[in-house]
């Protein structure tokens, strides 16, 4: 019973393409209440996000069941509000996830249901909708389709304007999509000033050294880069590396310390992790590795901060207990750290790193 | 809808609002090129831009934010993001100074910094300058800058800005390398004073050490012209001085005498006559503080040699007032009083009343010692009235007070032989002294003593016997 046909639907009732909104001819036989215009529609959902949520569906879109009293008439209304918190919640971040990793795609149902269940809940013109409109346009902004992302921002920026307590973090994440807009769209002196508004909001809001105001510095670089002011470009590219450095190396320290106190007590080893969602560690690998490349392309004067961005890698990597590419930026750091003869403390802290890396590959049973 | 009316009309048959409606969905076909809707769009910006002359973003920005927040966009768009942070984190702390004054309930003054363009013109204008000599690797530049600001804030509310900035000056200098050190010894004379300031007297010492050894041979000079050497020279020795007079407090003598030793080397070195001399005088001090009379006396001749060969009346009053007292305290009163009495013909000539009053109480004192009351009392009456011209009353009245004393010591003498001959005659003249209660010697009795009766008498031996018991522990000493 996949197929649907619109004729034989009652009437008033309008089944609609859970991507496009057009007149649906399918229907998900695992869940029954989600519909399509049609396979490619079907199979691009079910790929993005239909897969994990088809099953939570249910009870949001099948009728409520007769309750007996008003008392569990409340809770089963307080029950649907907090499952479709959840799926907000849980949407937005795979949303973001594809987006680091670059699927545009895929990004784009899963962003689109998070919207919609933000309509659901907190109603059109609430600020509440500004992250959803975000991840869209940026999911816009990665397939190209430049006006579409436009029209997002635009709707963002307009709810945002209207709207009196609307958090520094959304501001901040507003405008770095304006940046990143007018960047597409080779504007830059407009992205410079929206990526300046984006990292002065960031800074009020997590404060100046945090990874989450990295993220605007890494893009102002990204056009200083481009406007070939390299000596501007290459101060901001070293700020985020220190940054990712400064985080990842105290959450390191963290948990070795940790490790030594609690290993007797449990007899048991902490896990590596790196204490950022999946979100941020994509976009940890994103900005490091194109540093990285940047820095090996065109500022291969100053080996130093080539190896300091390598050493960042291998601590990321470490933590994400991806030791086999931990242990190749780490080879590469030691053998460009010897090729140009850097001091010997800089040779010693890569030798520890990839003592430890050997040690957590092959651990000693 | 204006726009709609004052465009062209484009070669377009669908309604362009519907064309973007069907664009808006990701997943819809496309069927306009998308170029023709970019240009389509750019074009009705520029059309706007042109024919509706409004604000420009620039100004709407500026009317919907603060000014805190514009000038730290302009920071950020032109990459200077480093002195974005230090912006920053001192607005931050400026709010958490405002906050802890708040929860004291002290009167702040200050007003926030949002509200003072002008202190944030200064910041926007001396940061992004250094930032960007920092990134040429001008360090010289950058400490310019930076110093600018640091004088820009020299004022007693932004104490703390200021020394925020002698500390980045500190560290830059000591990149700077052409100049022979000059900035790196500036610099360690900033963060001296700004120790200084905070009484950390060990730490400013260390600077102001560094400080003078770098200026050392050299013939650098500061902005209003003074030698930097003699300024290091200066400033070591009062942080010496301050040092060790906590360490005498803290009767820690041989510290402070090893302290003001060493302060007497630099100022010999520093070839300067008058830092030689205080210089002196304060180890002279301190020796007597420390019992060493012998060296105290060397160590205060070098003083008044000093002052004599710069014809300096002042300091050779004071070095032979100090001579006077390390003698006083040996017990050569001979001596001392000879100092003592050069000591108020030199305040005599400068007109130097706090110095007469001093000098003649102590003189005062030693006679009131030795048994010379009347002698003793005439000094006293000397340094009483020199407080009256003076109107310092605390002074006037403890001057007051030993004139009293010595004045009934003086007396005590006639009325004891009176009473001790007892004939008619001395009871005559007792009685007719209680009578009268003044003229038992020619001059009149004054102040708290002409109403006081044989009670006052006895009063005034507990006083002798006090001085006497005095005098016997500083011969003990």
């Amino acid at each position: 019973m996949n197929v649907i046909y619109p004729l034989a639907v009652p009437k008033g009732r309008r089944l609609c393409c859970e991507v496009c909104e057009a007149p649906a001819e399918r229907m998900c036989a695992a869940c029954t209440v989600t519909y399509y215009c049609g396979v490619a529609h079907q199979r691009a959902d079910w790929g993005s996000i239909h897969e994990k949520i088809c099953q939570l569906l249910i009870p949001l879109r099948t009728s409520m069941p007769f309750y007996n009293s008003e008392e569990e008439r409340q809770h089963g209304l307080q029950q649907l509000q907090q499952r479709q918190k959840h799926l907000i919640e849980f949407c937005y971040t795979v949303a973001q996830k594809y987006l680091f990793e670059g699927k545009h795609e895929d990004a784009v149902p899963a962003a689109l249901h998070s919207l919609r269940f933000r309509i659901n809940v907190h109603g059109l013109s609430s600020v509440e909708l500004v992250p959803a409109y975000l991840l869209l346009a940026e999911a816009s902004l990665g397939l190209g389709r430049i006006v579409q992302a436009e029209e997002y921002l635009f709707q963002a920026q307009w709810t945002v304007l209207k709207s009196t307590d609307c958090c520094n973090a959304t501001h901040s994440l507003l405008h770095r999509n304006l940046g990143l807009l007018y960047m597409a769209k080779k504007n830059y002196e407009e992205a410079r000033y929206h990526l300046a508004n984006d990292i002065y909001f960031a800074s009020c809001a997590f404060g100046t050294e945090d990874i989450r105001t990295s993220g605007g510095y890494f893009h102002l670089a990204n056009i200083f880069y481009n406007l070939k002011k390299l000596d501007v470009a290459d101060s901001l590219y070293t700020r985020v590396s220190e940054i990712w450095h400064k985080y990842l190396n105290d959450h390191y320290r963290g948990l070795v310390q940790a490790r030594v106190q609690q290993m007797d007590l449990l007899g048991k080893r902490f896990e590596n992790d790196t204490g950022l969602d999946e979100a941020q560690e994509a976009e940890a690998i994103r900005t490091l590795t194109s540093i990285l490349s940047i820095r090996e392309s065109t500022f291969n004067k100053t080996p130093q901060k080539t190896v300091f961005v390598l050493k960042t890698l291998v601590m990321l990597c470490y933590l994400m207990m991806n030791y086999s590419k931990a242990q190749e930026y780490a080879m590469r750091a030691l053998s460009l750290a010897e090729e140009k003869q850097l001091d010997a403390q800089e040779q010693n802290a890569i030798q520890e790193l990839l003592c430890l890396i050997s040690a957590e590959d092959h651990p000693i049973t | 809808m204006s726009k709609m009316a004052t465009l062209p009309p484009l070669p377009m048959t669908r309604p362009k609002l519907a064309a973007l409606a069907r664009q808006k969905l990701p997943c819809s076909p496309v069927t306009i090129p998308r170029s023709q809707l970019i240009k389509e769009k750019d074009d009705i910006d520029h059309y706007v831009e042109v024919n509706f002359k409004g604000l420009s973003k620039e100004e709407v920005a500026a009317y919907r934010n603060s000014y805190k927040k514009n000038i730290c966009v302009d920071m950020l768009r032109d990459g200077y993001h480093k002195s974005f942070t230090e912006l920053f984190t001192l607005m931050e702390q400026w709010d958490a100074l405002r906050e802890v004054a708040r929860i004291r309930s002290l009167q702040w003054l200050q007003k926030p910094l949002e509200e003072q363009p002008d202190k944030l013109d200064h910041f926007y204008h001396y940061l992004t300058r250094a930032e960007d000599a920092e990134r040429k690797g001008y360090f010289e530049d950058v400490y310019q800058n930076l110093y600018a600001l640091a004088c820009y804030f020299n004022n007693s509310e932004d104490k703390w800005v200021r020394n925020h900035f002698y500390e980045r000056c500190f560290g830059i200098a000591q990149l700077i390398k052409i100049d022979g050190g000059k900035r790196e010894a500036e610099a360690h004379g900033n963060m001296g004073l700004l120790h200084e300031e905070d009484g950390q007297l060990l730490e400013a010492a260390e600077h102001y050490e560094a400080f003078h050894q770098l200026t050392q041979g050299r013939i650098w000079k500061d902005e209003t012209g003074r030698f930097l050497n003699l300024l290091a020279c200066e400033c070591l020795l009062r942080t010496y001085r301050l040092l060790s007079d906590k360490m005498l407090e803290n009767k820690d003598y041989k510290q402070a005498i090893k302290i003001l030793i060493k302060a007497c080397e630099i100022a010999k070195e520093g070839s300067d006559q008058h830092m030689q001399g205080e210089a002196s005088y304060y180890l002279g001090l301190a020796y007597l503080a420390a019992g060493e009379y012998n060296t105290a006396l060397t160590a205060l001749n070098t003083y008044s040699k000093i002052s004599t060969d710069q014809d300096d009346d002042l300091n050779l009053g004071r070095a032979y007032e100090a001579i006077a007292k390390v003698l006083q305290s040996q017990g050569e009163m001979t001596e001392a009083i000879n100092y003592l009495e050069k000591v108020v013909k030199l305040a005599r000539n400068n007109f130097q009343s706090l110095d007469i009053v001093r000098a003649s109480t102590m003189l005062g004192d030693i006679y009131n010692e030795k048994g010379h009351y009347n002698i003793a009392s005439e000094y006293f009456q000397q340094a009483f009235d020199e407080t009256v011209g003076e109107m310092n009353m605390p002074l006037m009245e403890e001057t007051k007070v030993h004139y009293g004393i010595a004045k009934a010591h003086q007396m005590m003498l006639t009325v004891t032989n009176y009473i001790e001959s007892a004939d008619l005659t001395s009871l005559g003249y007792l009685l007719s002294w209680k009578e009268t209660r003044s003229d038992i010697e020619p001059q009149p009795v004054t102040g708290e003593f002409t109403s006081s009766t044989v009670e006052d008498v006895s009063q005034n031996s507990e006083h002798v016997e006090e001085l006497d018991f005095q005098i016997t522990k500083k011969n003990e000493t």
